[in-house]
């Protein structure tokens, strides 16, 4: 288990990480998303001790990780971001001279290069040369020196990014399946990855943390909203008449192709009204090709959460001001104005 | 095995299969061969005095050259941050470029053993006491433009930038032979001291003497230690 308290790292005068605080609980899998510059990279440095800490704690089953470094090191396997490699030296070189650094007895050393070559996929590129190698196969390479040394925690910068897509499915499977057993934090900026992936979601913004839930439970931030999916067949229907109706319904997009029409509408609160929909459109007499509703999405709940928290920041404020410098007033200005003269 | 031998062989090994590394052979051995042959064949000098003049010349240029990528390309592409997650101090990073470098120097010298066979083959009476203090002086000297070396590259993530200030750094020592011939005897006697020079020349007599020594040896681990502690602040101040 590793285990991070108010931890918090500053760059000149921007607070990049801000008194974060989590834990991560041995075969868990967690998400760790964030806009960039939310100030992943910088926490997952921290927790792998490349950069130092400000304030706060990170602790590796209860202890320091800072106490002992060339341990902690033996225990944690790093994937950095963009992924640095060597790439005059072939695969098979690279993968020794990390086991020799990591002062790995020869035996140990080839048992794991043989789990590393299955499980990484490497086999056919052994003796190739890095640099000439594909960004998949690089990145097979850089996951394959964060689990060498068969670590406890694995902490992986976007291990997916820059792949194609059948790449993703091999890495993801792997990183489900070390899952299983270790400790492992993975940061990304792609929600599908995560709702795929992770037991547990922690959303940062701005150095903070805005959620950290386990999967399931993020539907309580969705709210009740749902999406209606309507496809007829029909020239431009109106749909006034549903609104009449049901005056809640908030009509998204209205698309036409030939003499097919897709409506999305928001049906706010809990009502499935997918059977009034298909009453209501067969009384109008199209034809109906499909009605389905749609959840929120991971993607919608991290825009709605990553973009509220700028809504209270003070920068906000002036953008009112062009109406003053107009000379007309807004209401808020004028309500202080007021207020201030009695 | 220790870390920074492992470091150490990697470099070393990697160096090889650059072209640079053979151009700098190259370029090395034919200044330094236009040079033997003028004065050991031409004038029939049974010794190598000249020559490593020269060569100690050419290490102020040719050492910041093999170290100026050194901690600088780790640093821009990032493999300095896989290094610094690996079970490894500062201080064995720094040592192993340094003994990479110091192999890639002695394996340049080796070749000017030609030399040294041609005149014991052609000249009489060579001094091979002072021969072999050269070569000692050389490769110390050499090994302290490389500390100086390898802290410049850890100063800059640029590699030309790192060169030039590894060699502006080693002219200082490189210079200071000439800066004290303008100077007031009492002042020059202090900053002889310095001169990377007025030591090798003890070493060039066959003098092997403790102060000469220590004078590298210190050098070196001065900027050994200096490369650690701007890597140390790096870690800790890092502006990204």
């Amino acid at each position: 288990m590793i285990e991070i308290k108010s931890l918090s790292r500053g760059f000149g005068h921007i607070r990049a990480v801000d008194k974060i605080s989590f834990a991560v609980n041995t075969g868990e899998i967690v998400g760790f998303l964030g806009p960039n510059g939310a100030g992943k990279t910088t926490t997952m440095r921290m927790m792998v001790g490349f950069l130092q800490p400000e304030e706060g704690s990170i602790e590796l089953d209860g202890k320091s990780i800072f106490a002992d470094p060339i341990s902690t090191s033996a225990r944690i396997g790093y994937l950095p971001e963009h992924n640095p490699l060597y790439p005059e030296m072939s695969v098979v070189e690279f993968l020794a001279y990390i086991a020799a650094l990591r002062k790995m007895p020869k035996g140990r050393y080839l048992e794991r290069l043989d789990y590393v070559i299955d499980n990484c996929g490497l086999e056919g590129v052994l003796n190739q040369r890095i640099g000439t190698l594909s960004k998949g196969y690089k990145q097979r390479v850089g996951l394959a020196q964060a689990i060498l040394h068969d670590p406890e925690v694995l902490i992986l910068d976007e291990p997916t990014s820059g792949l194609d897509p059948n790449q993703i499915m091999e890495i993801r499977e792997l990183i489900r399946e070390l899952g299983q057993a270790k400790t492992v934090l993975l940061s990304s900026h792609i929600m599908q990855e995560v709702q795929a992936l992770c037991d547990r979601v922690i959303i940062i913004n701005k150095g903070r943390i805005v959620v950290d839930e386990l999967k399931e439970n993020l539907g309580a931030y969705m709210g009740n909203a749902q999406h209606l999916v309507l496809e007829v067949e029909a020239d431009q229907p109106d749909l006034s008449d549903w609104s009449l109706l049901y005056p809640d319904t908030q009509l998204q997009e209205q698309t036409q192709h030939g003499n097919v029409a897709r409506i999305k509408m928001l049906i706010p609160g809990e009502n499935d009204l997918r059977r009034e929909l298909s009453a209501f459109v067969v009384e109008k007499g199209w034809q109906i090709l499909s009605i389905y509703a749609e959840k929120q999405s991971l993607e919608e709940i991290f825009h709605n959460l990553t973009m509220q928290e700028e809504l209270p920041d003070p920068d906000m404020e002036p953008q009112t001001s062009p109406f003053a410098e107009d000379g007309i007033p807004s209401p808020g200005l004028e309500s202080d104005a007021t207020e201030e003269a009695k | 095995m220790n870390p920074a031998i492992t470091i150490a062989k990697k470099e070393y090994s990697l160096a090889f299969r650059s072209v640079t590394t053979y151009i700098i052979f190259i370029l090395f051995l034919t200044a330094t061969g236009f040079y033997f042959a003028n004065t050991a064949l031409k004038v029939g000098l049974a010794e190598l005095r000249g020559v490593f003049g020269i060569i100690h010349l050419i290490f102020v240029i040719y050492a910041p050259a093999i170290t100026m990528s050194a901690i600088s390309k780790e640093q821009a592409s990032g493999t300095f941050e896989l290094l610094s997650t690996l079970p490894l101090k500062l201080g064995q990073i720094v040592w192993g470029k340094i003994m990479a470098a110091v192999m890639l120097l002695a394996t340049v010298l080796v070749f000017t053993l030609v030399y040294l066979g041609l005149i014991l083959h052609f000249g009489s009476g060579v001094d091979l006491g002072a021969i072999f203090a050269g070569y000692l002086g050389l490769l110390l000297a050499g090994a302290a433009y490389i500390s100086i070396g390898v802290f410049a590259s850890s100063l800059s993530t640029n590699q030309v930038l790192a060169f030039i200030l590894g060699l502006a750094i080693s002219a200082v020592f490189y210079l200071m032979q000439f800066i004290t011939a303008f100077l007031p005897a009492s002042l020059a006697g202090t900053l002889e001291f310095i001169s990377f020079d007025y030591h090798l020349q003890n070493f060039l007599k066959g003098v092997i003497d403790t102060r000469d020594l220590l004078f590298f040896l210190i050098l070196i681990v001065v900027f050994k230690y200096l490369a650690e502690l701007k890597l140390q602040s790096r870690n800790m101040m890092q502006e990204r």
